[in-house]
């Protein structure tokens, strides 16, 4: 039978194979993050807590209407890496989330549908969520917030694409969950 | 956070970088055009960004070697205030050298079609932007600075540094 777990505990963090996924849970917090090697890129996606997403947003001097809004959608900080020798691009609005049921999957929404909102609520800022799509040549990478309109804790999968030696490629990240409410007992 | 290479992008065709005039902390302003004759790093960074915090110190060592020669650093900072990077530039290793100029509504960052943070863009003496990189580097690289030389008036060096 072929074993698609492989459990390694280390003195600073646990971490968890399945199958191409890393992940990796902070013992400091106790929040998660996957890792994931595609041909040509990496993706890793980070827990934020809601109480990180509403520092992060006050500090930049947004209202406390939108301050709340992004700290109710489930964030998940990304980054995201050409880790090839030729070019590679992405585009968010091509992403999909899948919710636990499997039977909704939905649009992400994008850097440039978010500086909108906040431009018509009179805030003129533009950075923090990943940029809508990039063109990487090698060695670049980016990272942003993805926000997704779910509750903390939910369970959902991540449909991904991008560009690659003219290939459109397309990944499914599963096992993801949202940041919980609060910080979990380490 | 992925490790930080030193790999810069030579654009295939070189494009002439656009104008501006930012102010520095103390309200002294800069305009890109007077450095036409420099080699010039455009650096788009904040200080909530971690990769850009990263790669300062090595972006200082870069302009420690070639401050003496037709070489300048800019680090446009985006959105933030002077009090805010005052207060950051207090908590750094090492302290710039090179100026740190305000983009407050990131009007710059979008004539370059700057996308995230940090992005750097490496100009020619005539302006044009000939290199680019996105993402944090490692700009204190034999790589980094072999390109530095190449594009230096005169293929002039650097006085003797590491």
């Amino acid at each position: 039978m072929k074993y698609n777990y492989l459990i390694i505990f280390l003195c600073a963090s646990s971490i968890v194979f399945a199958g191409d996924v890393e992940q990796y849970q902070d013992p400091a917090t106790g929040l998660l993050t996957w890792k994931t090697r595609q041909p040509g890129l990496s993706l890793q996606l980070i827990q934020l807590l809601p109480d990180y997403v509403t520092a992060v947003y006050s500090a930049r001097g947004l209202p406390p209407s939108l301050v709340k809004t992004m700290a109710s959608h489930c964030v998940f900080g990304t980054i995201i890496k050409n880790e090839s020798d030729e070019q590679l691009s992405y585009r968010v609005a091509d992403w999909r989330y899948v919710t636990d049921d499997g039977k909704t999957q939905q649009p992400i929404k994008t850097k440039s549908e978010w500086v909108k909102e906040w431009k018509d609520q009179g805030v003129s800022f533009r950075w923090s969520i990943l940029p809508d799509d990039q063109t990487f040549e090698p060695g670049d990478w980016s990272q942003g917030f993805t926000t997704i309109p779910l509750p903390p804790d939910s369970s959902l999968k991540l449909i991904y694409t991008w560009r690659y030696q003219g290939e459109n490629h397309k990944h499914t990240l599963e096992g993801l969950r949202c940041a919980p409410a609060q910080a979990p007992q380490s | 956070m992925p490790e930080l290479s030193h790999e810069l992008t030579r654009l295939t065709t070189p494009i002439a970088a656009p104008d501006f005039q930012l102010e520095d902390m103390d309200g002294e302003k800069y305009s890109l055009e007077s450095y036409r004759g420099k080699v010039v790093i455009l650096n788009f960074w904040a200080t909530w960004c971690p990769p850009c915090r990263r790669e300062i110190p090595s972006m200082e060592a870069l302009y420690q070697t070639f401050k003496d020669e037709a070489f300048a650093i800019l680090a446009i900072n985006e959105w933030e205030t002077e009090d805010h990077v005052f207060a950051f530039m207090g908590e750094l290793p090492v302290e710039p050298g090179f100026p740190i100029l305000f983009d407050p509504d990131s009007e710059v960052a979008q004539s370059f079609g700057v996308k995230g943070l940090p992005t750097t863009l490496l100009l020619d003496t005539q302006g044009k932007i000939v290199y680019r990189a996105v993402g944090g580097r490692d700009f204190d690289h034999p790589e980094v600075k072999k390109i530095i030389r190449e594009l230096l008036p005169d293929g002039a060096h650097p006085h003797s540094h590491n």
